[in-house]
């Protein structure tokens, strides 16, 4: 029985490890909620990298299933007085819930066509959140959502609760990948029509992603609605949807830690932004969006790969052995 | 005993009649040709007969059963593979991992047991690698197990495919052109590993343009000409059948 996980992998993950858990250490209060956002962000964009660097799917609409993961949580603990663990779970299950419901509606497009349908998924759900104020609190949105008991400084204690399901989340999307299920992602992606002569039901596998990707999403807003203690429809719209899509992209949709080292250095970005902002008004308001735009442009046009199976196949060039010399058929 | 029975079948594509009213059969550890001029019709038959497209009209049944409605993806399951003319590899996947895919359909794991790693998922793994590389050694590419498929050359990717299709342990294995861009020693030997496929009682139907692969193989050959089948017998009858010369093999000889 070979090792559960190979050398290089592990080197990774000590790396990754270290980093994370260390990271606390090293910064200010400030530095610390920065720390708990981007672990918030990962949960969602390793999800998303599943449904478009593993399945081939295209999702415009991510922020509406963390929107969604959010508000359950708020609404569940603010109006009917749920115990914030147990809202927790079923924020995670009504976004997968609702993936699940939208990619049965949309499963048989695609291209553009699957891109606008999500647009559009996300455009209503924002718009559900600003208007249905009996129940959302509309635009004033929800106020006094209880923290999680255990986790309650939201400190460092909550910075390891989260970075400790991202943890989980890309432990569980590894194993994913690198079993049946997560081939027949990659072979939907390259051909269905090659996936269903092999015994892979396109549609489920397609409608798996999505489910997984509202899953992951559930769980981050949940915890992002006992962080923020406060949540409107505001960050729930296309500007975060295409913040998420960025940091999956640049980092190399079709790798996980690709998403996780995307949402880093796309988040760092932003808050390099926000303190240059101090010094060049200029840099204010929505200026980070034409930033994150551009980054996008540029990397689409000079790195579609995105960021780790580049430099994945730079090492790989490196040490690239010759094709080994090829045996006689059926020998 | 007949493992596949064809009735009547067609297919129409807006007003082209692409098949019409073909019927044949496939007997259990049989290899069948289906050979005819370019627009027979002789793809469309194997896509329909391996459930990529629906026939306008016709029965297709394979053990017995009718295969109208069951699913493309449910083919593999009961033992129906096949591959494609236009190579359909994955070429970000390994040659091993490729190969994998082709037991999608008799394994089990769930996506927690996946996710989580856990026994059963892990050792169903190890059981898929094995065998996988007993089918890559079989068709001759097992050094190359661990390369990306896109490092492959077109011959190799031709015998990855048909391993893929392979290791599931099909009853039926369906070949669009499998000697398409390679050359004689490679047919040859592609020729042989079919022999093998036989031999482990797995029936084969295969479109060929590749006459020495044909005349060599095949227990039965099936003519179609215009979608239309003209003629079936065994190679030599074919050989010597007036319809066929005058259909095909004539205008083929001259040309190759």
């Amino acid at each position: 029985m070979k090792a559960l996980f190979s050398k290089k992998s592990l080197i990774v993950f000590g790396v990754y490890l270290l980093v994370a858990g260390l990271f606390p250490f090293f910064g200010s209060d400030y530095f610390l909620s920065v720390g708990i956002i981007m672990g918030l962000h990962a949960i969602v964009t390793i999800g998303l990298s599943l449904v478009m660097g593993y399945a081939g799917q295209i999702s415009l609409g991510q922020a509406a299933f963390w929107g969604i993961g959010a508000y359950t949580t708020g609404i569940l603990t603010t109006k009917w007085g749920m115990s914030p663990w147990f809202a927790l779970l079923i924020a995670a299950l009504i976004p997968a819930i609702a993936a699940f419901l939208m990619a049965r509606a949309i499963a048989g497009l695609q291209g553009y066509y699957l891109a606008m349908a999500t647009l559009a998924m996300g455009f209503i759900v924002q718009i559900v959140f600003g208007e249905w104020e009996s129940v959302t609190g509309g635009m004033g949105g929800l106020v006094g959502i209880p923290a999680l008991p255990l986790f309650d400084d939201l400190g460092v204690d909550f910075y390891y609760l989260v970075w400790g399901m991202v943890t989980l989340v890309l432990l569980f999307s590894l194993g994913i990948i690198h079993s049946r299920i997560g081939r027949a992602f990659r072979a939907i992606h390259k051909s269905e029509i090659a996936a269903t002569s092999i015994g892979i039901n396109v549609a489920n596998y397609k409608l798996l992603a999505f489910v997984l990707s509202g899953l992951f999403a559930g769980i981050s807003g949940g915890l992002y609605a006992n962080y923020m203690g406060i949540i409107d429809p505001q960050p729930f719209g296309l500007h975060e949807s295409i913040k998420f899509l960025t940091m999956v992209v640049v980092g190399g949709a079709a790798s996980v830690w690709g998403a996780l080292l995307g949402t880093i250095l796309i988040g760092s970005i932003g808050e390099v932004m926000l303190i240059l902002s101090e010094h060049f008004p200029m840099l204010k308001g929505d200026m980070d969006t034409i930033v994150y735009g551009a980054i996008l442009v540029l990397c689409i046009i000079f790195m579609p790969e995105g960021l780790v199976p580049r430099l994945q196949k730079i090492m790989a060039k490196r040490q690239e052995e010759p094709l080994p010399a090829e045996r006689k058929l059926g020998a | 005993m007949k493992l596949v029975e064809v009735q009547e079948l067609s297919r129409s594509f807006g007003g082209v009649q692409a098949v019409k009213n073909v019927s044949f059969h496939v007997n259990e550890g049989e290899i069948v040709a289906l050979i005819g001029p370019n627009g027979a019709g002789k793809s469309t038959v194997l896509n329909m007969v391996s459930g990529v497209i629906p026939p306008s009209s016709g029965e297709i049944a394979y053990r017995g059963q009718s295969l109208k409605k069951v699913a493309g993806d449910r083919y593999a399951g009961l033992g129906i593979t096949r591959t494609f003319q236009n190579l359909q590899t994955f070429d970000d996947m390994t040659v091993l991992e490729n190969v994998m895919t082709g037991l999608h359909s008799c394994t089990k794991s769930g996506v927690f047991s996946c996710g989580l790693k856990l026994p059963f998922a892990r050792k169903e793994e190890e059981e898929m690698k094995k065998q996988a590389m007993q089918w890559l050694k079989l068709v001759g590419i097992s050094h190359l197990a661990l390369l990306k498929a896109e490092r492959l050359s077109y011959g190799q990717l031709r015998l990855m495919e048909i391993a893929r299709a392979m290791c599931s342990g099909p009853g039926f294995l369906l070949l669009d052109e499998p000697a398409a861009g390679l050359n004689h020693t490679e047919t040859a030997q592609m020729t042989n590993t079919f022999r093998k496929f036989k031999e482990m009682g797995t029936s084969l139907l295969l479109v060929e343009h590749d006459m020495d692969m044909i005349m060599n193989l095949a227990d039965r050959i099936i003519v179609l000409d215009q979608g239309a089948k003209i003629a079936e017998g065994t190679p030599q009858e074919i050989q010597e059948d007036a319809r066929v010369i005058a259909a095909y093999l004539g205008q083929e000889e001259d040309s190759a």
